[in-house]
């Protein structure tokens, strides 16, 4: 099981979730991608579009306007 | 979550929980300060503007409703064809729904229901010709917003937030409303741009009740096709 940081800091609206997008297509299943973000959007469409597609996500408040947000690739 | 993720991971250190009380506490207190900083700037509006102080509350509640809700409109369009989702795009609708009922209102109180004073140019709520300018502007405006990372409404919202890319965005956004302020009349004589005409609706189709039933049918055909297209491309990945 492989573990992936990805670092969107500074990245603004639709650019981390593509980002995600194209980093989980390159991982295996069960892989962890871990997405760094400051930007609020990111932290709704990154969650809803995993989510959706049903990978498993959790965010975690690293500083006041900084998450995590862990994804594990479900398929 | 029920089969929690697997936690063997070198990163960034999440926040104590007495850190997290601290900010919580730095929050409140900073939400309690600006508030009466509002109603402060609110009375003062009032001085000078009899319609100062709702313009100013409106205009709070608008950006709070924003912030908190995640509401975009450039996103309602993009995220169909990016991610799949319609949520925003079911809400959009929802919204413009909402502003038909009341634009409609206004205006059959301008006009009479009968449309005998109707005078297309003098109606309530920017009734203005379409045409090649409208698609020149979106197109300008989709890369700017790519650029700076929000929309006109997302850009002053994420000002607040304290988004700095924003502020520098904001600068350009203030010269370039200028720019346009000052093209417009131009735009407006040229043989090229504004040529259309502007549709009103109860004018083209002669009368409110036609008017009411393709406004409000069309909306009603945008969300049925959003909601399909949502729970399809859910279904299909």
């Amino acid at each position: 099981m492989a573990e992936r940081t990805l670092d969107c800091l500074g990245e603004a609206c639709p650019v981390p979730l593509v980002k995600t997008q194209k980093a989980l297509e390159e991982m295996a299943v069960g892989d962890v991608l871990i997405v760094n973000i400051d930007h609020s959007c990111a932290m709704k469409n990154i969650p809803d579009w995993a989510r959706s597609v049903g990978h498993g996500v959790e965010i975690e408040e690293v500083g006041e306007g900084e998450w995590d947000i862990i994804i594990q690739k479900m398929k | 979550m029920s089969n929690a993720i697997p936690v063997t991971r070198t990163r960034r250190k999440a926040q104590t929980p007495e850190e997290r009380r601290r900010s919580k506490i730095i929050q409140i207190s900073l939400g309690v300060v600006v508030s009466i900083v509002v109603l402060f700037f609110a009375y003062l509006a009032q001085q000078t503007n009899p319609a100062g102080a709702f313009i100013i509350l409106v205009g709070t509640g608008f950006g709070y409703t924003l912030q908190r809700s995640r509401f975009c409109f450039t996103s309602s369009l993009r995220d169909p064809l990016l991610t799949g989702t319609t949520d925003l795009t079911k809400a959009v609708v929802i919204a413009l729904t909402l502003a038909s009922l009341v634009f409609m209102a206004l205006n059959m109180q301008k006009f009479g229901m009968d449309l005998k004073q109707l005078e297309v140019e003098k109606a309530l709520g920017n009734v203005l010709p379409i045409g090649l300018h409208t698609a020149i502007g979106g197109f300008l405006f989709g890369i700017g917003a790519v650029i700076a990372g929000g929309c006109a409404s997302g850009t002053l919202m994420r000002m607040g937030e304290g988004y700095a890319q924003n502020w520098l965005a904001f600068v350009f956004f203030v010269f370039g409303s200028m720019l346009g302020t000052a093209l417009l009349n131009l735009m407006k004589t040229s043989p090229i741009f504004w040529t259309g005409t502007a549709v009103f609706l109860p004018e083209v189709l002669g009368g409110w009740i036609p008017a009411v039933i393709v406004q409000f049918g069309a909306l009603f055909g945008l969300y049925v096709a959003a909601d399909y297209w949502g729970k399809k491309k859910a279904g299909a990945l």
